[in-house]
C-alpha cells in the first residue's frame, strides 16, 4: 500500500520513456505544422477557400468528443491510483467509447468531403487536411492498444500496474493534445 | 581473447556502412536528396548523363559492399536475442531487413546502373527507370515500418534491461514517420512527393537521429554485455571511458 501511495506520489506520472516519446511526437507533428504554415502563406487565398468548405460544427464535435475522452481517461487514472479499480475499467470502457465515436465520425466526414468532390488531390489544403488527419487517426488506433493494455491491467488484481496506465493515459493525452492542435489549424485559423 | 571483439566487428560495420551509405548516395551518385519527380523525358536523359560516372561506379560500390547488410542486420538482431523476449523477434527482424535490402538499396542501384550504361534508348525507358529507381526507394517503406514495430514491441516486452524503453518509443515514432511516405505514389510535386518537405526532408531527419541514437545504444549494449540470459548490468563508469 505504502509502495502504492509512493507511486502515486511520483512527480513523473508514468514510464518517463513515455514523455521522451511526446516529446518526439511533437517536434515531429511541429515540424508537419510548420510546412503547413508556410505553405498556406505562400497561397492564402486557396488555403482560406477551401478550408470555407470544412464543417466547423463536425470539428468542434470531434474536439469535444475527444476531450470528453481526456477526462475520462483522467478519471480512469484518478480511480485506479484510489485503487477504485471497477470505476478505473468503467472510465477506460468510456474512453474506448468516446474515442470510437471521433473514429465513427472522422470517417463519416471523410466520406462526406469525399462525395462532395474534395478528395485527397483535390487542392493543396484538402491534401494536408487528409494527411493530418489520417496520421491522427493512426495515432488514435495505437491509443486503442493502449486502452486494452490498460483494461487488462485493471481486470486482474495480480496486474494493475499504475505506472502501465498512466503510461497509456499520457499517450492518450498526447493524441487528444495533437487534436486540438490540428483542429486549430485546419479548422479555425483563417 | 577479446570476447567482444564478434560485436564490436559488427558495430564497426554498422557505423562505417552507414557513413559509406550516405558518402555513396549523397556525394558520388548524387541521387540523394532526391531529385524532383516531375521531369520532362528529356530532362530525365540529362539528368542520367550529367551523373554517369558517379552513379556506375557508385553503384559499383554498392553491389560489392552490400553484403555487408548481413552483418548488420545481424548486429541488431543480436540485441533482440539478448533480450528476454521470444527468439521470433529477431528471426522475424533478420527476414524483413533481408527483404529491405532489396528496396532500400539494390534496385534503385539496377535502375540507375541501367540508366547509366544505355544513354541511348528512348526518353520514355528512361523515365520509367527514373520513376522506378525512386519509387522502389522512396515508396515501398513498409518493410521498414514492420521492421521498426517489430524492434518496438521487443524492447517494450524486454525484462533485461537491453535498451532504454524511450527507444521503443522512438521506435514508433521512426515508424509512423515510414507511413507519410505513402502519398509520394500520388503526387508528382509539393511537400507529399518523393523529393517533398514531408516525405523525404522530415522522414530524413527522424530516421538521422534514429540511426545515431541506436548505434549509440548498441555501443552501450556491447559495453555492459556479460553474455548472461538475465538483466545486462548497468554500464560501469571505467568501461565507458
Amino acid at each position: 500500500m505504502q509502495q502504492r501511495e509512493t507511486e502515486a506520489g511520483r512527480s513523473i506520472p508514468g514510464q518517463p520513456d513515455m514523455w521522451a516519446f511526446v516529446l518526439f511526437e511533437s517536434v515531429v507533428f511541429t515540424s508537419y505544422f510548420t510546412v503547413y504554415l508556410v505553405r498556406r502563406t505562400q497561397s492564402p487565398a486557396l488555403f482560406l477557400q477551401a478550408q470555407a468548405k470544412l464543417s466547423l460544427a463536425v470539428g468542434v464535435f470531434n474536439t469535444l468528443v475527444l476531450l470528453a475522452s481526456s477526462w475520462s481517461i483522467a478519471r480512469c487514472v484518478q480511480a485506479a491510483r484510489e485503487r477504485s479499480f471497477s470505476a478505473a475499467s468503467t472510465n477506460a470502457l468510456l474512453t474506448a467509447f468516446f474515442g470510437l465515436v471521433f473514429l465513427v465520425s472522422k470517417v463519416r466526414e471523410w466520406a462526406s468531403e469525399i462525395g462532395k468532390g474534395y478528395g485527397f488531390t483535390a487542392d493543396e489544403f484538402f491534401s494536408f487536411y487528409y494527411f493530418l488527419t489520417a496520421i491522427h487517426f493512426l495515432h488514435l488506433l495505437i491509443g486503442g492498444i493502449a486502452l486494452g493494455i490498460v483494461v487488462r491491467e485493471l481486470r486482474s488484481p495480480a496486474r494493475r500496474s499504475l505506472e502501465l496506465i498512466e503510461t497509456c493515459a499520457t499517450y492518450w493525452h498526447t493524441v487528444d493534445y495533437l487534436w486540438v492542435l490540428i483542429f486549430a489549424l485546419l479548422y479555425v485559423v483563417r | 581473447m577479446n570476447e567482444k571483439r564478434e560485436l564490436w566487428i559488427g558495430w564497426w560495420t554498422l557505423v562505417v556502412f552507414y557513413n559509406l551509405y550516405g558518402l555513396l548516395f549523397f556525394v558520388i551518385t548524387r541521387t540523394q536528396p532526391p531529385p524532383r519527380p516531375a521531369l520532362e523525358p528529356s530532362e530525365i536523359v540529362r539528368w542520367f548523363a550529367d551523373r554517369h560516372d558517379g552513379l556506375l561506379y557508385g553503384y559499383a560500390i554498392v553491389f560489392i559492399v552490400g553484403g555487408a547488410t548481413a552483418i548488420m542486420n545481424a548486429t541488431l538482431a543480436y540485441t533482440m536475442r539478448r533480450m528476454s523476449v521470444s527468439r521470433a523477434f529477431a528471426y522475424a527482424y533478420l527476414l524483413i531487413y533481408a527483404l529491405a535490402t532489396l528496396p532500400g538499396m539494390l534496385l534503385m542501384g539496377i535502375a540507375c546502373t541501367v540508366g547509366a550504361m544505355r544513354p541511348d534508348r528512348d526518353p520514355a525507358l528512361m523515365s520509367w527507370l527514373y520513376d522506378f529507381a525512386f519509387l522502389s526507394f522512396e515508396g515501398t517503406m513498409g518493410v521498414f515500418l514492420i521492421g521498426s514495430l517489430i524492434w518496438m514491441v521487443a524492447v517494450l516486452l524486454d525484462q533485461n534491461g537491453v535498451f532504454p524503453k524511450w527507444f521503443g518509443y522512438l521506435n514508433l515514432c521512426n515508424a509512423l514517420t515510414e507511413v507519410v511516405v505513402a502519398p509520394a505514389w500520388i503526387f508528382q510535386s509539393g511537400v507529399f512527393a518523393w523529393n517533398g518537405a514531408i516525405a523525404w526532408w522530415i522522414n530524413m531527419g527522424v530516421f538521422v537521429v534514429y540511426t545515431i541514437v541506436f548505434l549509440t545504444l548498441i555501443r552501450r549494449l556491447i559495453l555492459r554485455e556479460d553474455f548472461g540470459t538475465g538483466p545486462l548490468p548497468e554500464l560501469r563508469t571505467d568501461a565507458a571511458a
